[in-house]
C-alpha cells in the first residue's frame, strides 16, 4: 500500500511539474513601450489598460495557437534614451518576438536604429513625424498616416465648409511633429489651396506646458483669420482655445491627428474642430464601439484615469499592433521557442512588409514601402462636445 | 554581457562626464544649473563636425570641448558677481537659453532634430569618461586643486595668501563646460540622433543630483551616483507604476544618512585602509 501510494506521488509530482513545464515553454512573448510617467503619460496609461485588456482576451479565448500570451510593457516616461533601453532590454533580456512602441516620434527616431541593430519588429502608436520610420527598414513601422496625406484631406474640407480664405498659425515650438505640422505641412497644402497664411513669415508660437498664451491669441486676433490653425497636442491645443474662447476670438480651427481626444471638445464647444483621426472614441462601427465599451470602464478601474478620458486613436493603434503581432504568429508558423528567436521575429518582419486586408478599426490596413501604415482615415469635426465624420479618405489614395 | 546593460553602461558613462562638469566647478564653491546646456553645444558642434564636414569622431569631440569651453570662460566672468543661489538661476537661464537657441536653429534641425551621426561604442564612451575620472582624480592630488578648494572654502583669503581666484573660478567654467561637451558629443554619437528637448532643464539637475547623490567633495562621488541614478529606476521596475515615487524615497534615505553623498574623503581613506591591510 505504502509503495503504492509513493508510486503514485511521484507520477502526480511527475505530471504536475510536467504541466508547469509545458506551460512555462508555450509563452509567447510581446513587449511594448509605452510613456507612463511624464509628459504623455495618459496615453501610457491608457495604452497600458489596452493592452492588459487585449492579453486578458487572448487568454481567455485559449491564448496563441494554445501558447499564454504574455505582454511585457516597460515605461519610458517619454524619454527617447529610455525608451531605446526600454527596446534593448525587451529584444535581448525579456526575449520579445515584437515591440508595439514607442509612442513619441522622438523616441522612435532613437529606438527604432536600435530595432533594426536588433532585429526586432517595432511598431509606433502614434509617431507621425514624416520620414522616421522610412529612414529605419526594414524593421521600423509606423500604425499611423503621414500627416501630410491627412492635412491635403482636411484643408479642403475646412475650406469648403467655413468658406475660409485666410488662416493664422500658432503651435507648439518644442514638439517636433507639431511644429511640422503647423509650419511645412499645413501652409503647401493652404497654398495648393489657394488659401492665405496670414502670418506664414513669422508664425505665432509657445512652448510646451505653456499656460498663458494670451499674447500669443491676441497676435492672432488682430491678423483677423477666417480660421486658426493649431499645431499641438490636444493638452496643449486646450490652453489656447479656451484663450481664444476668452478673447471672442470663434474661428474655425483646423491641425492634425495630435488634436484628437475628447477633452479638447469641453475646452470651448461653440469653436468648430476640425482634425484628421483614423479612430474617435464616439465611431459608430460594431468592432469600435465594443473596444470603447470594454476599455473605457478599465481606464477608470486599473489606469486610474478620471472619468471624462475616454480611449483613445493611441490606445486603437496599439491594440491594432498587437493584434497585427499576434495573426503573424497564428499564420506564419512561429513557435516562440528560444531556438526559434530569429527566424520568428524575421516572420513577423516579413508579415508586417507584405501585409494587406487587416482588419483595424477604420478598415482595412497594410503598410507602405515606408513603413507606415495604408489604412482609412476621416475628416472629422467636433463641435458641441462630439466628434462626427465629415470626410472618409485612404492614405494610399484609393480605396482601403 | 546583455545589450540592455550595455545601454545602461553607456548612459551611466555619459552621465558620470556631465557629474564631473558639475563637480569641477562646484569645487570653487559655485553651482551651476546650466551644465545640459554646454551638453548641448558639444553635441551639437559634434554632430555638425561629423555628419556635415566629415570629420572623425575623436577630433570633432576635441574641437567641441574647446567650443564649450570658450563659451563656458565667457559665462564663468558675469557668474563672478554672482553667488549661491543668483548664480544657479542664472546658469539655469543660460541653459535654458541654449536649449531655446537649438530649438529655432533650423540648420541643425530645429525642433525636428538632427541625425546622420557615425554611432560610438560603449567601449569608446568609457574611454572617454574614465580618462576624464582619471584625470580628475589626479588633478585631485595637485597645488591647483588645493587652490580651486582654498577658494570654496574661503574666497577671500585665498585671494590674501596670492591664489587668482578669478583664474580659478573662470577656469573651473570652462574646464567643465568642456567636459560636459565632450558628454553632448557622445550622448549624440550613441544614439545618432539629437534634438534641443534632450539637454533640458531636468538634465542639469541629474547632473547636480548624481554629485549630490554620489559625492560633493570627490571626484569618485560622480561614478557612484551616476550609476545609482541610471540603475536605481530599473532594479525597482518591478514595483511598476510606483518605482519612481519608491525612487524619490530611496533618494531621500540616501540624503538624510549621507547628506555628504555616499562617497566622501574618510570612507575612501577608510576603503584604501582595508585594502592595504588585506595587502
Amino acid at each position: 500500500m505504502r509503495t503504492h501510494l509513493f508510486g503514485g506521488a511521484i507520477v502526480a509530482v511527475t505530471l504536475i511539474a510536467g504541466l508547469h513545464m509545458a506551460q512555462a515553454q508555450n509563452i509567447i512573448t510581446l513587449g511594448a513601450i509605452v510613456p507612463s510617467s511624464g509628459p504623455f503619460a495618459e496615453w501610457g496609461r491608457s495604452n497600458t489598460a489596452t493592452l492588459e485588456m487585449l492579453e486578458k482576451q487572448i487568454n481567455d479565448a485559449g491564448g496563441i495557437n494554445g501558447a499564454k500570451l504574455k505582454i511585457v510593457i516597460l515605461d519610458d516616461g517619454a524619454k527617447p534614451a529610455q525608451a531605446a533601453n526600454d527596446l534593448r532590454k525587451l529584444a535581448g533580456d525579456d526575449h520579445a518576438l515584437a515591440v508595439a512602441g514607442p509612442l513619441t516620434s522622438s523616441a522612435c527616431e532613437v529606438t527604432f536604429p536600435v530595432a533594426n541593430q536588433m532585429q526586432i519588429v517595432s511598431t509606433s502608436q502614434a509617431s507621425s513625424k514624416p520620414g522616421v520610420a522610412k529612414a529605419n527598414r526594414p524593421w521600423a513601422f509606423r500604425d499611423t498616416v503621414d500627416e501630410g496625406i491627412l492635412a491635403r484631406a482636411s484643408v479642403p474640407y475646412f475650406k469648403k465648409t467655413f468658406g475660409a480664405k485666410s488662416v493664422a498659425i500658432i503651435y507648439d515650438a518644442k514638439d517636433a511633429v507639431s511644429t511640422a505640422i503647423a509650419t511645412k505641412i499645413m501652409p503647401k497644402v493652404f497654398a495648393d489651396n489657394g488659401i492665405e497664411v496670414l502670418n506664414a513669415s513669422a508664425p505665432v508660437s509657445f512652448n510646451t506646458g505653456d499656460l498663458d498664451v494670451s499674447a500669443q491669441v491676441t497676435k492672432l486676433k488682430s491678423l483677423n483669420p477666417d480660421g486658426v490653425v493649431i499645431g499641438a497636442d490636444y493638452s496643449q491645443a486646450i490652453t489656447v482655445l479656451r484663450e481664444m474662447k476668452r478673447q471672442g476670438l470663434d474661428k474655425p480651427v483646423i491641425g492634425g491627428t495630435p488634436l484628437i481626444s475628447s477633452a479638447i471638445l469641453a475646452a470651448a464647444p461653440e469653436i468648430p474642430i476640425i482634425a484628421p483621426a483614423t479612430f474617435y472614441a464616439t465611431m459608430k462601427t460594431p468592432k469600435a464601439e465594443k473596444f470603447v465599451a470594454t476599455l473605457q470602464p478599465l481606464l477608470r478601474k486599473t489606469a486610474g484615469l478620471p472619468p471624462d478620458i475616454e480611449p483613445s486613436m493611441y490606445d486603437a493603434n496599439i491594440y491594432e499592433i498587437v493584434s497585427m503581432y499576434i495573426d503573424a504568429i497564428k499564420k506564419s508558423g512561429i513557435t516562440g521557442k528560444a531556438s526559434d528567436l530569429e527566424a520568428d521575429r524575421t516572420k513577423i518582419r516579413d508579415y508586417m512588409t507584405n501585409l494587406k486586408g487587416f482588419e483595424g478599426f477604420s478598415g482595412s490596413i497594410g503598410f507602405n514601402a515606408d513603413g507606415d501604415a495604408s489604412k482609412a482615415f476621416f475628416i472629422v469635426q467636433g463641435q458641441k462636445g462630439a466628434w462626427a465624420t465629415k470626410v472618409t479618405g485612404c492614405s494610399t489614395g484609393g480605396s482601403c | 554581457m546583455s545589450t540592455y546593460y550595455a545601454g545602461l553602461l553607456a548612459d551611466i558613462g555619459i552621465l558620470v562626464l556631465g557629474a564631473l562638469s558639475v563637480y569641477i566647478i562646484l569645487v570653487t564653491n559655485q553651482l551651476s544649473l546650466g551644465n545640459a546646456g554646454f551638453m548641448a553645444i558639444g553635441s551639437y558642434v559634434a554632430s555638425f563636425l561629423t555628419a556635415e564636414q566629415h570629420w572623425a569622431v575623436t577630433p570633432a569631440l576635441i574641437v567641441a570641448a574647446l567650443t564649450a569651453c570658450v563659451i563656458g570662460v565667457i559665462v564663468g566672468f558675469p557668474a563672478l558677481r554672482l553667488k549661491g543661489i543668483y548664480l544657479a538661476i542664472a546658469t539655469l537661464g543660460f541653459g535654458e537659453m541654449v536649449r531655446s537657441f537649438f530649438l529655432v536653429f533650423t540648420p541643425m534641425g530645429g525642433s525636428g532634430g538632427y541625425r546622420g551621426m557615425p554611432h560610438v561604442s560603449l567601449g569608446y564612451i568609457w574611454i572617454w569618461a574614465a580618462g576624464i575620472l582619471l584625470l580628475v582624480t589626479l588633478l585631485e592630488r595637485s597645488r591647483l586643486w588645493l587652490e580651486m578648494r582654498a577658494v570654496h572654502d574661503d574666497e577671500r583669503a585665498a585671494g590674501l595668501v596670492g591664489i587668482n581666484t578669478t583664474l580659478t573660478k573662470v577656469g573651473a567654467f570652462g574646464f567643465g563646460a568642456a567636459v560636459a561637451a565632450i558628454a553632448g558629443g557622445l550622448f549624440a554619437h550613441h544614439y545618432i540622433y539629437i534634438e534641443p528637448g534632450n539637454f533640458d532643464f531636468q538634465r542639469s539637475i541629474d547632473f547636480v543630483l548624481a554629485v549630490i547623490l554620489g559625492g560633493s567633495t570627490v571626484g569618485a562621488g560622480a561614478l557612484v551616483g551616476a550609476a545609482l541614478l541610471v540603475l536605481l529606476p530599473e532594479w525597482l521596475r518591478f514595483l511598476a507604476d510606483w518605482r519612481l515615487a519608491a525612487f524619490g524615497v530611496m533618494l531621500i534615505l540616501v540624503l538624510l544618512t549621507r547628506p555628504q553623498g555616499i562617497l566622501d574623503r574618510p570612507l575612501l581613506a577608510l576603503l584604501r585602509l582595508r585594502r592595504n591591510r588585506a595587502a
